[in-house]
């Protein structure tokens, strides 16, 4: 089990920087739809939270050695021709599922599917595990993807509000006693009282903390989550809400200019400091401008800030430790 | 004033770093505040139970002996700058202040454990470029004192309009002119946590603070069982023909639900800005931190009672519920 362990955090920082700014696929414009093909391999494992505790997981992973939670993201334009390779190498029932999309149907312990769609509707969409829901979701069998608008690099939608970088923020809250229940083979018999709290699969390290700024650790580092960018740079940021809790994500040095409430264009576009991460796979697309933090005085153009959760339970794991939760950062370059 | 009670020192804390350096580019204010903290204060509920709660005194009046909750507004003009001095003694542990949706440069941001938690005297000093609606909270082991109390009302109004009669009070520049006006934080209290000491959880341990059972529900410090129906400090009495400004803060941490009575609510602005087009809206979903500006033009004499449903994260089921009440005369 522990060679297992740091096999998981060995790959969870790869697709880290695979994904970072990219995603699966060059994120170029390109003239003519393409035909994307990957595979994902449902595993599972133990991944140590904040203070120590080893959890059981599931996962779409890029290797069938490895477990990567949340999946990797994938960034596809509009008129691709995608084709998912899903490899159950557990012996559980396991789905491949994008609402309104996709739908694999179970595929057997042991067995692989190949999906395949065509991407229509730009905007963001949540792949996740249906089967014996929401429990396999909530173990990590899920991930984002992006369908850019054809011939579009800069854009949430045709017409859109512009964009220079992309980024997801998948979320999720751990009950351990849920995790540990279904390791076993059992549905859950309690509420749900998540003690962990992720962004992108990992947990917030504060300076002094043991991980602190390792990318493979602490969420504040994971090149996944944290902003980075000068004055200008503006970056697109898909939200989704993979817990059954619902949330309220807070950005400070910026308000961030909101574009979607899951799935829907909203009609005018709010700034908003605060924003709505509704339970059960709620989405939000917003853009956070990187503008020089506009109450500044004497003005400044750099520095670091953080995003974070605003239910403050979610700041904490095991339920102490307070800055080990949902956090990134935002770093003004 | 007293301490906070029988726990450990800043020493036996973790990941907290006190401090209180000089603040960068610091320039004569336009307006400044004076924060002291208390850790003694209570709040009595209307089934007579007495919970203990955090705050910031206003070391400006009467030395801060007052510990009023929630704590004590900062109000300021769009464009003035302003100091906000925290002084935390010895026996207050650490604290910051948060001005929340106000953004500064990071040194003034207040945010504990990853830039410093004030012991000493600190002044945040910042320039609201925006009017609206904002509050301001302690960021230090932020879960635990932002629940004990530790907030209050921010209002940035907008620079006054020469056009308009002296006296007017607008929402933003531009923005809609009110008579009458109310500050609605809304907030769950989770009594359980209310005996835990400052440094709660800080080294690890299970404090229960991913767990808020809340059994208390709150209107701008008032019990929102009964008292807040009539307590003056958060019911509304107008008469018609008057305009209302309603700044609702969803101060705790469960989403919640407002609704309005029967009236309607043009939400003119949230967040601190104003929105591009003013929405109509009879009850308003909110979660943690969210502000709305909400217009009220009541048509009808009448009495209205507004219910805010503080809803399960999980469920969406209705943990509690705290009302408030708007006499139209
Ligand atoms: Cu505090
Ligand atoms: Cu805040």
């Amino acid at each position: 089990m522990e060679r297992r362990k740091f096999l998981k955090i060995g790959s969870a920082g790869i697709a880290g920087a695979l994904v970072a700014g990219s995603g699966l696929i060059t994120w170029s414009k390109r003239a003519h739809a393409a035909t994307i093909n990957k595979t994902f391999y449902i595993t599972d494992g133990t991944l140590v939270q904040p203070d120590g505790v080893g959890v059981y997981f599931r996962g779409f992973s890029d290797a069938a050695n490895g477990l990567n939670v949340p999946g990797a993201a994938l960034i596809v334009q509009q008129g691709d021709t995608v084709n998912i390779t899903v490899v159950n190498t557990l012996s559980t029932t396991h789905s491949f599922v994008i609402d309104g999309v996709v739908d694999s149907g179970p595929i057997a312990g042991g067995t692989q599917a190949v999906v395949s769609f065509s991407a229509e509707t730009p905007g963001t969409y949540a792949y996740y595990d249906s089967q014996n829901p929401p429990y396999n979701r909530l173990l990590g069998l899920h991930g984002g993807l992006a369908v850019m608008p054809s011939g579009s690099t800069n854009t949430l939608y045709a017409g859109s509000p512009t964009f220079v970088k992309q980024y997801f923020w998948v979320f999720n809250d751990i009950d351990p006693v849920w995790h540990n229940a279904l390791a076993g083979g059992a549905n859950p018999t309690t509420p749900f009282f998540p003690r962990y709290f992720t962004i992108n699969g990992l947990s917030s390290r504060p300076p002094g903390a043991p991980g602190n700024g390792d990318p493979s650790v602490d969420a504040n580092a994971d090149p996944r989550s944290l902003l980075v960018g000068s004055i200008g740079d503006r970056s697109l940021v898909r939200m989704i809400n993979m817990s059954l809790c619902t949330h309220s994500m807070h950005v400070h040095a910026n308000h961030m200019e909101w574009l979607t409430l899951n799935g829907a264009i909203r009609s005018d576009i709010w700034k908003k400091d605060i924003l709505p991460l509704y339970g059960n796979m709620g989405r939000v697309d917003a853009i956070y401008p990187f503008e020089a933090p506009p109450d500044a005085y004497p003005p400044v153009t750099t520095g670091n800030y953080p995003m974070h959760l605003h239910d403050e339970m979610t700041q904490t794991a095991g339920g102490g430790l307070y800055l080990f939760g949902t956090m990134t950062e935002i770093h003004f370059v | 004033m007293s301490s906070g009670g029988m726990c450990g020192g800043v020493a036996n804390a973790c990941y907290v770093y006190p401090g209180a350096p000089a603040t960068p580019g610091i320039v004569t204010p336009d307006i400044s505040f004076s924060r002291g903290i208390y850790m003694d204060g209570s709040i009595t509920m209307d089934d007579g139970k007495v919970i203990t709660i955090w705050g910031f005194t206003d070391l400006a009046v009467n030395n801060g002996m007052a510990r009023p909750f929630p704590s004590p507004t900062i109000r300021v003009t769009e464009g003035q700058i302003v100091h906000t001095s925290l002084a935390v003694p010895g026996d207050m542990w650490v604290h910051t202040i948060h001005h929340h949706g106000i953004e500064p440069a990071w040194q003034n941001d207040g945010v504990g454990h990853i830039s410093w938690d004030v012991q000493g005297t600190y002044i945040y000093q910042w320039r609201p470029q925006h009017a609206g609606t904002y509050f301001y909270h302690c960021h230090t082991n932020t879960v635990l004192h932002a629940e004990m109390g530790m907030y209050g009302a921010l209002i940035v109004d907008p620079v006054p309009d020469p056009n308009d009669p002296p006296g007017t009070k607008r929402v933003f520049a531009g923005g809609p002119a009110y008579d009458v006006e109310a500050v609605w934080a809304c907030d769950e209290i989770a009594s359980s946590w209310h005996t835990l000491c400052w440094d709660a959880g800080t080294c690890g341990g299970d404090a229960g603070l991913n767990r808020l059972e809340a059994d208390y529900f709150i209107i701008t410090g008032v019990d929102g069982a009964k008292s807040a129906l009539t307590d003056p400090r958060v019911a509304v009495n107008m008469s018609l023909g008057q305009t209302l400004l309603v700044r609702y803060i969803a101060a705790g941490y469960y989403p919640q639900r407002i609704t309005f009575g029967g009236l309607t609510a043009t939400v003119v602005a949230s967040d601190g800005r104003p929105l591009p087009n003013p929405v109509s809206m009879t009850s308003i979903h909110a979660v943690a931190a969210e502000r709305y500006d909400c217009i009220f033009t009541p048509t009808a004499t009448g009495v209205y009672d507004v219910t805010v449903e503080f809803l399960d994260w999980v469920t969406g089921n209705t943990l509690g519920t705290a009302r408030t009440r708007i006499t139209v005369s």
